[in-house]
């Protein structure tokens, strides 16, 4: 786990890890969230919604946003307190996914800082992309 | 478009609220949801908007809307 201070961190700073959506995954995710629709648990109705197979979850996939600064950048001294998540492709499981981010704004003040965050899959396909609103604790 | 009108931009895009009037005794004890987040998302926010960057020392200090908009009014003219 990274831990960096906010006066580590510089503009464009960047980090990334990846990591691959399996069932156990999705099963996970649909007893924590209760989220029980098709779409995500049966392959038959997600083909007939002219999908490849069960769609990932979105807020799974994004979770790993929460890896991205929780572990990578900043780690251990992140506090999150926004993000905004714009979905492009649907991500499967099987996928192998990059989650990167690279700082886009400091503000010195409040010790906070802003990213940008990308979701890509293994062939590089565009899942998603955030914005997201990280502050450091020093102390 | 004077400061203040932009900084009433700036708050109605923060507290997501379009008809929200702000003054200049306006503070955080006039609006709900101004929490000390919402008060990073202003700062951040203007310093966007206004090209500007405060620190720490300058922000404390500031009571209430007039403050700000007088804040800003001295840092854009450096």
């Amino acid at each position: 786990m990274n831990d960096y201070r906010f006066k580590d961190i510089r503009l464009h700073m960047k980090d990334s890890f990846r990591a691959e959506i399996t069932e156990d995954m999705m099963d996970m995710f649909r007893r924590i969230s209760g989220d029980d629709n098709p779409l995500h648990t049966e392959s038959a109705y997600a083909r007939s919604r002219g999908f490849a197979g069960k769609v990932a979850y979105g807020l799974l996939t994004s979770s790993l946003y929460s890896t991205l600064v929780g572990v990578y950048l900043p780690g251990k001294r992140c506090l999150l307190q926004g993000i905004d998540i714009v979905f492009s492709k649907p991500a499967f499981v099987g996928d192998v996914l990059t989650v990167s981010g690279e700082v886009s704004y400091l503000n010195d003040a409040y010790r906070v800082i802003e990213m940008k965050g990308r979701i890509t899959n293994q062939d590089g396909v565009l899942v998603s992309r955030s914005k997201i609103k990280v502050g450091i604790t020093d102390e | 478009m004077s400061i203040a009108v932009k900084v009433q931009d700036i708050f109605r895009d923060v507290f997501d609220n379009p008809d929200l009037v702000i003054g200049e005794k306006t503070s955080a004890n006039d609006i709900e949801d101004w929490d000390s987040l919402a008060q990073v998302n202003l700062i951040v926010a203007m310093e966007k908007e206004f090209g500007i960057k405060f620190t720490i020392a300058e922000v404390e200090p500031l009571q209430n809307v007039g403050d700000m908009i007088s804040l800003i009014g001295r840092k854009v003219a450096d």
